[in-house]
């Protein structure tokens, strides 16, 4: 059996006292899209930078293709990044710009150029290949960002929240031009974000960091679902948490005693450990269910046909509903009128704290 | 009010220029003491230096010390402002203060250590002593120009240089010093006026391999001569030409910049 | 980025090191060494004896060229001071922008002319048969005495300063934040007490900072004094090129820049204090 392209072991790295990533151990196979996400200074644009040796790690063991790069120089390893900043260089221009790889490869200029043209004319920006980068749009230095990054054909491609300078209408296109891109590649993508619905639109796995420290690792399926850690049910958001007490367990069910009440959810857990129970809020049902809670409606929030609408429960714990906006006028759910929301008990997750 | 001041204004600015004018306006006249009112035109003062071989000489001299010191200074002052940029380091402040110090401490007094020192090392007297001299008063200019650029760099560029695959010296040659280019250049024009006008320590150390401006202050030593008037004035003339080119160098790169 | 120790990050910081070493640290700390060298038989020997700043302590002329340097860069500093203030001001808060900066770009010139040209000129100008004397002259005043007095030195002082000092506190000026100053109009404060109340606090660092360069600039200077003032009374600088060019005495030289560098360090030090310093209550 080959390894998978990259392997993380143990991974550490120390600035002085800081501690910004410890204990990462990470598998990311060959054409995957993996994004790394979590709050600012959790870790992950350390992670990146250590998969490009721009960081050194204290101690643990990176491997990509089989091979250790803890002592591999940034600039012998074929590992491209796209910054967040784009680091284009301002005093060349497009064309030049997604040379410079090849250029420090030794391929001859005619060569270079032709290959620099293929990339540019497949981003659609070959029109612009003699104009000052500076001169471009957003979109289009990004264009030209990717494919200086692709122009050496490398096996993995970092990026390091590449979009979060871009207009909302400009990302989802750009989303669009990166997974399609990344499938017809066949490469691996390693993608760095703080946002939730750019690594879920795009990626085949998450990673979620805190603290320096990897909570998950999974499909956004998962990781949406079944949050393994309080923080990453938080993070996610869109999540209805109610912490209590695993009251009673049997057969692949436990019952946790909760401030609102005793819920039945499907898991095993000791009796008297901490639990919450988590509910996604797409599984939230106005009207009741198997388990129900009463709330009242403090607000909505519209995003597409989708209505969020936010909830207090009375002792103050927060609430959220996901609704289809069809259905909306058949629900009374103006500010201050109290519903009653409920969910199936296989819709809930169980999630034991301490873990 | 706004007139008055104005005024005042004017007269402060008339007060630092009128010496200016007032060497340029004579450089021209012929009345040997100046007075008003101003005499009859002449050239015959910048015919009298030009006929002067000391003057020849010592231009020289101001040549090749200014082109040497631009060179070297400019160099260090790089080296300064990138370890600064990019390097943080116990001791960073006093390594930074041993370049940055000389313009604080009284020429004469620089001009006098060098002058001991020199000799002591067995130095004095050479066109080379001066050269060293004015690179340590002129590289802090070097430095601060060229560091007020890299402040503008964005901070992933050399590391988006490293990871496309060039080596920390070819990042350098590719990305930190085309980036640094018009700071450079400007720096170098800076220093060399610097270095071409300084006369204080060239006149401690030089000895025999006078610089203009130690000609000029051997000159008015003796008498009032109107030549000094019209070295000033062409003295004048090649430093401010400095000044502008490396002004407009900093100004078409704004301009280049905003579009 | 991380600070590590290769051929590459020594390349960059070993030849200043070197450098400054050969040509800045050792001349100044030979300096310093030479106050206590002695010259004998017209030769100077390296030992460590205090024999020349017994002789240069103790000499009346050493101190009073000491407390007139003080005083006429001191009055150089403050004059400076007050004489840019106005029109300063003036360029910082009554001016476009874009007029400072032409000003300003402007008051950069007299850096690149020949400071000695410039003082050569103010002798032609300021001598009994000179310019000014001659302008006088055709309204049947005069001709005063202006050079080799006080007043002729200040006027080189000033004329190697006040650009600095102009520029130095206009930028200082235009920095203070506009809303500070709207605030204290609108509350009713006249512009006198706006100057006292708001500009002159806020910006105290600047103007203490450009008044210290005035000093430290005055205090070095060898040309004014010598040509303008007449060397009468000498100065700090002038006992050094006396003591050089005509004396042979080195070590008496180098003890007169021990003396001036000590009280600029004590100088600059506690003006720089006094500028940077938060303000107490009072």
């Amino acid at each position: 059996m080959t390894e998978p392209l990259v392997v993380l072991e143990k991974v550490e790295k120390r600035f002085d006292d800081f501690v910004a990533v410890t204990g990462a151990d990470l598998t990311i196979g060959e054409g995957e899209f993996v994004a790394i996400m979590g709050p600012s200074g959790c870790g992950k644009t350390t992670t990146l930078r250590m998969l490009a040796g721009l960081d050194a790690p204290t101690s643990g063991e990176i491997r990509i293709a089989g091979k250790v790069m803890n002592a591999v120089a940034a600039h012998e390893r074929d590992t491209p990044m796209v910054w967040q900043s784009l680091a284009l260089f301002p005093f060349l221009n497009a064309r030049e710009n997604v040379e410079f790889g090849l250029k420090m490869r030794g391929v001859d200029a005619a060569e270079r150029k032709t290959r620099a043209m293929n990339w540019l004319e497949r981003m659609e920006i070959a029109e612009f290949a003699e104009r000052n980068v500076e001169t471009l749009s957003g979109g289009q230095r990004q264009r030209v960002a990717l494919a200086r990054a692709l122009v050496t054909e490398p096996q993995l491609l970092l990026l390091d929240e590449p979009l979060s300078a871009l207009d909302a209408h400009l990302v989802i296109r750009m989303q669009s031009v990166l997974t399609k891109l990344q499938r017809e590649l066949g490469i691996t993508f390693v993608y760095v974000t703080h946002s939730q619905s750019e690594a879920f639109a795009m990626a085949d796995r998450v990673v979620i960091m805190s603290r320096g420290e990897i909570a998950q690792v999974g499909t956004p399926r998962e990781v949406y679902r079944a949050p393994a850690t309080r923080f990453v049910a938080e993070f996610v958001g869109r999540n209805n948490i109610l912490p209590g007490k695993v009251a009673a367990a049997m057969g692949g069910s436990v019952t946790v005693e909760t401030a609102l009440g005793a819920f039945a959810v499907p898991g095993e857990a000791a009796v008297g450990a901490d639990a919450s129970i988590v509910v996604s809020a797409d599984m939230m049902q106005v009207g009741g269910g198997e388990n129900t809670i009463e709330a009242t409606v403090i607000s909505e929030e519209f995003v597409g046909s989708i209505v969020t609408a936010f909830l207090e429960a009375k002792d103050g714990t927060e609430l959220k509903v996901q609704v289809q906006e069809r259905v909306l006028a058949d629900l009374d759910l103006t500010a201050g009128s109290t519903v009653t929301l409920g969910w199936a008990t296989k819709d809930g997750h169980l999630l034991v704290e301490g873990t | 009010m706004t007139l008055f001041l104005r005024a005042y204004l004017a007269l402060i600015v008339g007060f630092i220029f009128l010496p200016i004018v007032v060497s340029m306006a004579f450089s021209f006249n012929d009345a040997r003491f100046p007075t008003l009112p101003l005499s009859g035109f002449t050239t015959i003062w910048y015919e009298t230096i030009f006929a002067d071989p000391d003057f020849w000489r010592a231009a020289k001299n101001s040549l090749i010390v200014s082109g040497c010191t631009c060179v070297i200074a400019t160099f260090l002052g790089f080296c300064t402002a990138y370890t600064d940029y990019r390097y943080s380091f116990r001791g960073k402040s006093l390594f930074l203060a041993i370049i940055l110090l000389p313009p604080t401490i009284p020429l004469i007094i620089i001009a006098l250590a060098m002058l001991a020192w020199f000799s002591r090392v067995g130095m004095s007297g050479q066109v080379v002593s001066i050269i060293a001299a004015h690179t340590v008063l002129t590289a802090p200019f070097a430095m601060a120009i060229i560091r007020l650029r890299l402040s503008q760099i964005d901070e992933s560029l050399e590391a988006a240089a490293w990871n496309l695959g060039a080596s920390e010296w070819r990042a350098m040659r590719e990305v930190i010093l085309p980036f640094c280019k018009p700071a450079i250049l400007s720096s170098l024009f800076l220093t060399a006026a610097v270095s071409f006008d300084e006369f204080t320590v060239s006149w401690f150390v030089s000895g025999l391999n006078k610089t203009l401006p130690v000609h000029v202050l051997e000159i008015v030593q003796g008498t009032i001569d109107p030549q000094v008037n019209a070295i000033g004035t062409l003295v004048f003339g090649v430093s401010i030409t400095l000044v502008v080119i490396s002004q407009l160098l900093i100004f078409f790169r704004l301009q280049k910049a905003a579009s | 980025m991380r600070s590590r120790l290769n051929l590459y990050a020594l390349t960059f910081r070993l030849p200043i090191i070197v450098w400054q070493a050969l040509f800045f640290i050792g001349p100044l700390i030979f300096v310093v060494a030479m106050s206590f060298f002695v010259v004998k038989n017209y030769r100077m020997v390296e030992t460590f004896e205090l024999e020349s700043w017994a002789k240069m302590v103790s000499r009346d002329y050493v101190w009073s060229a000491y407390r007139y340097t003080l005083l006429m860069a001191g009055s150089a500093a403050a004059l400076a001071t007050l004489l840019a203030f106005p029109a300063a001001w003036f360029l910082a808060f009554r001016c476009s922008a874009r007029t400072r900066q032409l000003v300003i770009l402007f008051l950069i010139i007299p850096f690149f002319t020949s400071y000695l040209v410039r003082t050569f000129s103010w002798y032609t100008i300021l001598a009994e048969a000179g310019v000014l004397n001659g302008a006088f002259g055709l309204f049947g005043l005069g001709p005063y005495k202006m050079l080799n007095t006080a007043f002729g030195t200040l006027t080189g002082y000033l004329t190697l300063v006040l650009p600095l000092v102009l520029i130095l506190q206009t930028v200082t000026m235009a920095n203070i934040d506009d809303r500070l100053i709207q605030a204290a109009r609108n509350l009713g404060c006249s512009p006198a007490r706006t100057i006292r109340t708001v500009i002159l606090p806020a910006g105290k660092t600047g103007f203490v900072i450009a008044a210290l360069f005035a000093f430290i600039l005055s205090f070095g200077d060898f040309v004014a004094p010598f040509y303008l003032g007449g060397s009468n009374p000498p100065t700090m600088p002038i006992l050094i090129i006396d003591t050089t060019k005509a004396g042979q005495q080195w070590p008496r030289a180098a003890v007169v820049a021990v003396m001036m560098m000590l009280t600029l360090f004590v100088i600059a030090f506690s003006a720089i204090m006094y500028a940077y310093r938060k303000r107490a209550s009072r």
